[in-house]
């Protein structure tokens, strides 16, 4: 199909420049700024540091660690994540008498902010396991998790999940309910069973909402802030902090304006290289109408 | 049809009942409106922005009250306690500060000092301990707010001074009471009442803490090998052996623990005493000095000063330093900061009659100056209680590490933090 | 798929208990907004003693709830609204015309979503001041500004939610016929793709009202007096520094969600009913 300039134009400038902006702008201004020492404040002096910052990125043991801590909290946590929304998809477009109360019910999580949710996650992970251990006397699964490393970051990992699988769920439904009732009933004329149903038929035909949803979850795990703030602070002793924690308190706590700005940069690098290949490898597979 | 209905009415109950209980709301909203339309003859603005969302209320009744008395329109932003300074940095980054505003250490005033208007000429300086005023290249930036003091706040009922008045008769409690199922002495997982807080003591009870604190910078003394510290660790050693991980309690619990008498005393401040007011609390409290090396003073600080921002025009700035002028002067003013806002006065002369039992302690200890410093807040590297104590303090409750390699590990984020 | 009666109950009963373990802690946001500080210091698990609106009372006037309510409904309805139809717009392009500029834009587009926030908003609000000066305009403190800013952020997911879209599920042919019976590129788009984009307009219209909604940290940068409050930062008044108004808090978080439940089960009709008429078209 063939378009005209202007209308090309018209269509996508007035979004294009307000999204340069908003957000092109800013990011390459700070990305100056990864260049400078700088306390923060538009008055301190900006003193030009090169690459120093950057360099000195591969010898701050905090945020390597953080970063490899990161990285395998997002596999795991994306897995879990998209596997429990397609099923709560799957479930909830499926001709159930209560499917329309439980894909409301399995969508409220996401309606509670991550920053009250950590802190109700605390009593629940925190007072409710050690009283059932208490109750139960399975104090080696049931104890406050936020006192151990180990399981503090699965407690990150339980409550990610628990807010994201319900918004990536929407966007299942969205990718299932467009699928047509003949393509279905087709097979299921042909005997095809419930599983060969979902692997054969469903899951090719909502191979675009698989990457959207596996791009959205990546992004937003990496990204995770406010529950890790909230549910764990990053304790104990550290074993839970993730790197856009680390980066703010770089910049805001410990006022290293520029230092946190090429963390952020080299974060944002391997962020994109990883998520890229997703989408190359997903998008790939798609199936174009 | 039958959901869209029901979808419309419990939408128009939620409206219904959301109207019927704003209803005070609302009103509030349209008393604004109508000094809005008085303030035709409007002689300025100002903006204030603090850190304290416990005086919201009443500092945006005290905003209308100043309105009425001089005219002058006072709007009061407010943000959550922990967004505070971040915002408060950004808003100055981007020329669009508040016109006066909190700090609350000296870490802040010296990184902010480009923001910060002399105040020299305010009317009240003379009244006010030269100690407590902030200054920033010998001009006076800050003019305290209130003074906040810490120790261990205990039951009266339960224990006794003479239980605590040394380390060891202190150790000696807090054994005695996890034997009777008790906690003697609580701390809580955040990171100043964790470690933060107790921490200052020891350096405090040094000869020079500024000096101190430079040479354990410097490297040339560790303060596991000094005895206030030492006994500090016997205090922690006793609290990690016999009483519950201080990690699995909040700040909420380890005050509720308190109120209900289930815990002796805890490390707190006055602050704390605004948390027992929904408890019925049956018993008499009062703030000890923790007892290391014999000490017998509470620590007490400016959790916070006022600052005018230079950036405002001459004209906002006149009005900002009025306005601080009236609040610290005037009757009016006194009244809202003892009573409203139930500080503890700083000017001489300023007599607050009905503070809570933990404030009068902290304002007895002040008048008879049998007090020692916040170095936390004058010497310490910024952020150094969030980002590094926190860490070794859950480490030491969450390991077997020994108290001897905390105190070392306390030692080196100290250096760590000052040389970064 | 067929079931005896029995074993559809059964699952049926099961699906719903999933959903009430599901639902513990938004239990709790609940009955907490019932108890007072010593109540909740004693059973936070535990179901109010007795019912009290006490705090609710208390949250909506320390809030000036209808006033934040206010401002939270202009901000999300238009922002949203510009987001959907520009992204709309713009997504339909890219993939129509697929050459090296649209494809770079994309890329753009999508890179740009994995940005933490943080690094970016100082940069931003001192271009926003710069911006405001210039043309004059407020940028800062004003909810015109807030909401360009939203189009700015909301632009790369819109983007690629109704790019994804439209490649998979929007067949070029029905365009060509349309094309053919006489209808511009302006035409074409409003009257014969938007239409058949309903579904995933509304998902994404879902998503963006609920990021608007709820956040907090863009507009407590850019909205500093009173009368621009939105809810999030209304609320923010009972975080304390060092403790929370938990049932304040609460109450004012059961408030701020009802209406977004409720907008989602209007909405959610709507994602099925689109798909229902797509496929009697088709």
């Amino acid at each position: 199909m063939k378009i005209k300039k202007g209308w090309y134009a018209l269509f996508t400038a007035p979004l294009m420049i307000m999204f340069c902006i908003i957000v092109i702008i800013p990011f390459f201004t700070g990305m100056g700024y990864s260049l400078v020492s700088w306390d923060g404040l538009a008055k301190s002096e900006k003193v030009f540091v090169g690459l120093s910052n950057y360099a000195k990125i591969f010898s701050d043991k905090q945020f390597l660690t953080s970063l490899v801590r990161t990285t395998l909290f997002t596999l795991i946590t994306v897995v879990i994540v998209n596997v429990l929304a397609l099923a709560f998809a799957v479930l909830v477009t499926t001709k159930l008498k209560v499917r329309n109360v439980a894909r409301t019910m399995l969508f409220l999580p996401y309606l509670i902010g991550g920053l009250i949710l950590g802190y109700i996650w605390q009593y629940v992970l925190g007072d409710a396991m050690s009283t059932i251990g208490d109750m139960t006397g399975l104090t080696n699964i049931f104890f406050n998790w936020l006192v151990n490393k180990k399981m503090a970051f699965c407690a990150m990992i339980v409550v990610s999940t628990w807010q994201m699988a319900g918004y990536m769920m929407i966007v299942y439904i969205a990718g299932l309910e467009a699928i047509s009732d003949d393509v279905i009933e087709a097979a299921e004329v042909d005997g095809a069973g419930f599983w060969r149903t979902l692997i054969n038929i469903k899951l090719p035909l909502i191979m675009s909402s698989i990457t959207i949803c596996l791009f959205l979850t990546l992004s937003n795990c990496f990204k995770i802030y406010d529950v890790n703030v909230s549910l764990t602070g990053g304790g104990p002793n550290n074993s839970t902090e993730m790197v856009s924690m680390n980066i703010f308190n770089e910049i805001f706590t410990k006022s290293h304006f520029g230092y946190g700005q090429a963390k952020a940069i080299v974060f944002f690098v391997i962020i994109a290289l990883i998520t890229l290949i997703q989408v190359k490898i997903t998008g790939d597979k798609e199936v174009s109408a | 049809m039958k959901k869209r209905k029901i979808v419309s009415l419990v939408l128009a109950t939620v409206l219904g009942a959301s109207m019927v209980l704003g209803g005070c709301g609302s009103k509030g909203g349209s008393d604004a409106s109508n000094t809005e339309g008085a303030s035709g003859e409007s002689k300025g603005k100002i903006t204030i922005f603090q850190q304290k969302t416990e005086i919201y209320d009443q500092l945006k009744e005290l905003a209308k009250d100043y309105e009425k008395e001089t005219g002058v329109e006072v709007e009061v932003w407010q943000i959550s306690g922990d967004d505070y300074y971040q915002n408060l940095k950004t808003y100055m980054s981007s020329e669009s500060g508040p016109t006066v505003f909190s700090l609350s250490s000296s870490t802040e005033i010296a990184e902010m000092s480009a923001y910060l208007e002399d105040l020299s000429d305010l009317s009240f300086l003379d009244k006010i301990n030269d100690d407590l005023i902030a200054k920033s290249d010998d001009k006076t930036v800050g003019v305290p707010m209130t003074a906040e003091g810490f120790g261990l706040v205990y039951n009266k009922n339960l224990i006794s001074e003479d239980q605590i008045n040394t380390t060891d008769a202190l150790v000696q409690t807090i054994k005695d009471a996890a034997a009777d199922g008790e906690t003697g002495l609580g701390l809580s997982q955040e990171a100043y009442f964790l470690i933060g807080q107790i921490l200052n003591t020891p350096f405090a009870l040094q000869d020079d803490p500024a000096q101190f604190c430079q040479d354990v910078y410097d490297g040339k003394v560790n303060i596991a090998d000094v005895k206030e510290f030492q006994e500090l660790g016997q205090i922690f050693e006793a609290i990690k052996e016999n009483q519950k991980n201080p990690l699995e309690v909040s700040y909420d619990d380890n005050c509720g623990d308190f109120a209900t008498g289930k815990t002796e005393m805890i490390h707190q401040g006055n602050w704390c005493y605004s948390l027992f007011s929904s408890y019925d609390v049956d018993f008499d409290m009062g703030i000890a000095p923790l007892p290391i090396a014999g000490n017998k003073s509470i620590a007490v600080g400016i959790p916070s000063v006022w600052c005018v921002n230079t950036d405002a025009s001459d004209s906002d700035k006149q009005l900002a330093k009025d306005f601080l002028n009236w609040l610290y002067t005037s009757e009016t003013g006194a009244d809202y900061l003892t009573n409203k806002f139930g500080f503890i006065p700083v000017v001489d002369g300023m007599e607050a009659d009905n503070l809570d039992p933990l404030s009068q302690a902290v304002s007895d200890a002040i008048a008879e100056g049998n007090i020692i410093p916040w170095t936390f807040n004058e010497e310490w590297p910024a952020g150094i209680i969030t980002t590094y104590l926190v860490q070794n303090a859950e480490e030491y409750f969450s390991s077997d590490m020994t108290t001897d390699e905390f105190l070392r590990a306390l030692n080196d984020s100290f250096v760590t933090a000052a040389n970064e | 798929m067929k079931r005896k009666p029995v074993g559809k109950i059964i699952v049926n009963i099961l699906v719903i208990l999933l959903c009430c373990v599901w639902l513990v802690p938004v239990y709790m946001v609940i009955v907490n907004a019932f108890k007072s500080r010593a109540e909740l210091y004693e059973n936070i698990f535990a179901f109010p003693k007795h019912f009290t609106l006490e705090y609710f009372q208390g949250a909506l006037k320390k809030m000036d709830f209808l006033m934040a309510f206010k401002n939270s409904i202009i901000v999300t309805v238009i922002a949203v609204g510009i987001i959907v139809l520009l992204s709309a717009m713009t997504a339909w392009m890219f993939v129509r015309s697929n050459n090296k500029l649209s494809k770079f834009l994309y890329g753009l587009l999508i890179l740009t979503m994995l940005i933490p926030f943080q690094t970016i908003m100082m940069p931003l609000m001192q271009e926003m001041n710069q911006f405001g000066k210039f043309f004059g305009i407020p940028f800062k403190d004003s909810l015109g500004g807030l909401i360009f800013m939203y189009v700015g952020f909301g632009a790369g997911m819109g983007v690629f939610l109704f790019h994804g879209f439209i490649k998979s599920s929007v067949p070029v042919s029905l365009e060509e016929a349309a094309i053919i019976d006489g209808c511009n590129t302006w035409q074409l788009f409003w009257r014969i793709v938007f239409p058949i984009l309903k579904s995933i307009t509304v998902t994404v219209i879902i998503l963006d009202v609920i990021w608007i909604w709820n956040d907090y940290l863009l507009p407590s940068l850019t909205l500093t007096s009173i009368k621009n409050k939105t809810i999030p930062l209304a609320m923010s008044l009972f975080f304390g520094q060092y403790t929370i108004e938990w049932n304040m808090a609460m109450a004012a978080l059961t408030f701020t969600i009802i209406p977004v439940i409720i907008f989602y089960l209007l909405c959610q009709k709507h994602i099925i009913k689109g798909v229902a008429a797509g496929a009697v078209k088709g």
